[in-house]
């Protein structure tokens, strides 16, 4: 019987490859000098640089709260830069109206504290209401309401001059000890972690599942018994308590946030950092996400191309990141469609626990025929073999 | 009072008439079959169970109790598991995940305190993966627990989609075709385990099913339906030989049917507009 052998086929995968104690410390020794090494290098960077990382920390949040969207849900938000900048400035206002933080006097971490969480409830409420939008409403349609959703936030809300004093930005000092952007970076890293936590549990516990057999089939989801409209509106809202943490940290990151900072080109640039990452990866969407945020960074490090982008073609760096973005977003669907993540699957793959392989069970590589002078040389070496 | 009831139910597509006046009774521990040609309505009944459509009309009942406003996943709660024609199960998850996701509604922690890494997740996640190798072994495939899905004949599929439908807890189980895509010994050893199932579990059963054999040799009683409406109903027997369902099934004359009828094909992808896990 067909079913038969396709079960003896299988058997293999019954007994479960296990690491030996020895293969358990060599794997924790790897990671340890990878993240050890990291944060050592990050350290002992100076100043300028550590600005720019405490950036791609709030990046890598901001990858993992679209993340939660693109990845987990299936849908394509393209108004993440309203949930961000919503948070961001209602957390500026709150330090600086609401708890008299002054760049002169400083900032209690109380209120730093306070005004994240005031953030990441904004962030949470707004998408929550996306979430029941996106109950009616899919695909390509929900698309352009969030893109819409995004136009307006930019034009009214960020535009309010209570909120945003109109050009001039609202002032968001950062908390005590926090000052220097080393300590600040340093801080943004360990939100970053307290989010990938919060996604691996997502992932590993029902509400996970339940969002990812709601991507795949609603009536199925349903008749597992699953909430599908809570679901749907609970995962839209993680994503925007995401991005509100993002939003909040990155007021007090700039100090001062303008309206500027929060435009549909990064929207954009967010949803394919995510693609280029992977989509619902949460390593490979933290590498592309601060690939791309310091990408700029790497621009200045090249004094010719810097030259050539600010003379010649007389645009900011970030310019150059949007069209390095779009071609790495089309690489990536093309050629590919698992972006960074799968290109460094092996290395993660070994890391939690199972044999080292190149690619995964059953994947399938496509026999490359060798053709042309090659083809050539081919069978004149095999000559004798057959 | 049977456990399960379905009165006078009618829903209409458009000008399509795809259920009309249809009573069905499941009384408790019994397998009833619901056969009939394709785009009868069976499926459509189905999803009037249990609420993926509104019916225009009728009620359903569960232990007397009115379920008709319910959402899907409340009646689940209560008590009623289905599987799906074309296969429920959330692709790209291995077999032990998608068990994982079956027992959603008997979990213990809130959603919120397993994303926030609440000790008790841990320990229930545990247990949940202790109670999933469980019924994989009592189906038989608990040495698919770590396969994907993709790649796994259409038979097996359906063995590993009535585990996890079991994982969910049902008191009534709601079969769509479940021998569909399985050779007649396949079929054979189907029959001999819903039969199990009911004594071990003791389930309730209401099965769409073409396999003649199957419907005979296990279930209790037989609705036949045609066109959205009820032609009949009776012993698997009786029902077999009577000449208006072997009229529905071959539209012709009630000679030399038996035999035809045991050995007509399954069709298996009927109601395709009906039934759409996609």
């Amino acid at each position: 019987m067909a079913t038969a052998a396709a079960t003896q086929a299988l058997e293999p995968s019954a007994v479960r490859f296990r690491p030996s104690a020895r293969g358990w410390a060599l794997r924790l020794a790897v990671l340890v000098a990878i993240f050890g090494g990291l944060l050592l290098r990050i350290a002992t960077l100076p100043g300028f640089w550590n600005f720019r990382i405490a950036l791609a920390a709030i990046y890598a949040i901001i990858g993992l709260s679209l993340n939660v969207v693109l990845g987990y849900v299936g849908q394509v938000s393209l108004g993440h830069h309203g949930f961000v900048g919503i948070s961001a400035f209602i957390a500026a206002a709150y330090a600086t109206n609401g708890a008299n933080c002054t760049i002169e006097g400083g900032c209690s971490l109380g209120a730093f504290a306070a005004a994240l969480v005031i953030a990441i409830a904004a962030g949470a409420l707004s998408a929550g209401v996306l979430g029941l939008v996106a109950l009616r409403i899919k695909g390509l349609y929900l698309a352009l309401i969030t893109l819409s959703f995004g136009f307006m936030a930019e034009r009214t809300i960020f535009e309010i001059p209570s909120l945003t004093r109109g050009g001039a930005g609202m002032p968001a000092p950062r908390p005590d000890g926090f000052v220097s952007d080393t300590a600040y970076a340093f801080l943004c890293i360990a939100f970053l972690a307290l989010v990938l936590f919060v996604d691996w549990r997502l992932l590993k516990t029902k509400a996970g599942r339940a969002v990812l057999s709601i991507k795949h089939s609603e009536p199925v989801a349903a008749s597992y018994g699953i909430n599908v409209t809570a679901y749907k509106v609970l995962a839209f809202a993680l994503s925007g308590a995401f991005a509100g943490l993002a939003g909040g940290l990155f007021a007090f990151h700039a100090q001062n946030v303008v309206s500027n900072n929060f435009q549909f080109q990064v929207a954009l640039l967010w949803v394919l950092m995510v693609l280029i990452g992977g989509l619902g990866n949460r390593t490979g969407v933290v590498i592309g996400s601060v690939f791309i945020a310091l990408f700029p960074s790497l621009v200045e490090l090249i004094n010719p191309l810097e030259h050539f982008v600010a003379t010649t073609l007389e645009r900011p760096i970030d310019y150059v990141t949007l069209v390095l973005g779009a071609l790495l977003a089309l690489v990536t669907l093309i050629r590919f469609p698992g972006g960074i993540a799968e290109q460094i699957w092996p290395l993660t793959n070994w890391l939690r626990g199972n044999r080292f392989a190149l690619h995964p069970e059953g994947h399938q590589r496509k026999a490359k025929s060798p053709h042309g002078i090659k083809a050539l040389l081919h069978r004149l070496k095999h000559r004798g073999a057959s | 009072m049977a456990l399960l009831e379905v009165r006078n139910l009618g829903i209409r597509f458009g000008g399509l008439v795809a259920l009309d006046d249809v009573s069905i009774d499941v009384p408790e521990w019994e397998i009833v079959g619901l056969i009939g040609p394709n785009g009868a309505g069976k499926t459509t009944l189905f999803n009037c169970v249990m609420g993926l459509y509104t019916p225009n009309s009728g009620t359903v009942t569960f232990r007397g109790k009115d379920i008709g406003l319910l959402p899907t996943h409340r009646r689940v709660a209560l008590g009623l598991g289905r599987t799906f024609q074309n296969i429920g199960l959330v692709k790209g998850l291995t077999v032990l995940e998608n068990m994982l996701v079956a027992q959603h509604p008997r979990i213990g922690y809130s959603a919120l305190s397993g994303m926030l890494g609440g000790l008790r997740s841990f320990s229930e996640e545990r247990r949940l993966r202790v109670n999933a190798l469980e019924v994989l072994d009592f189906m038989g495939i608990a040495h698919l627990a770590d396969a994907r899905l993709e790649g796994l004949p259409y038979g097996t599929l359906k063995l590993v989609e009535i585990a996890t439908v079991l994982a969910t807890d049902p008191q009534v189980l709601l079969l769509d075709e479940p021998s569909s895509g399985m050779g007649p010994e396949e079929a054979h050893a189907l029959g001999e385990r819903l039969l199990e199932l009911r004594k071990e579990l003791s389930l309730t059963m209401l099965m769409i099913e073409h396999h003649v054999p199957l419907v005979v040799g296990v279930c209790d009683y037989v609705y036949v339906l045609n066109f959205g409406q009820i032609l009949t109903q009776g012993k698997p027997r009786a029902v077999q030989q009577h000449p208006e369902v072997i009229r529905a099934y071959l539209g012709g004359e009630a000679e030399v049917v038996e035999d035809k009828l045991a050995h007509e094909p399954t069709p298996e992808q009927e109601e395709s507009a009906a039934d759409a896990p996609a």
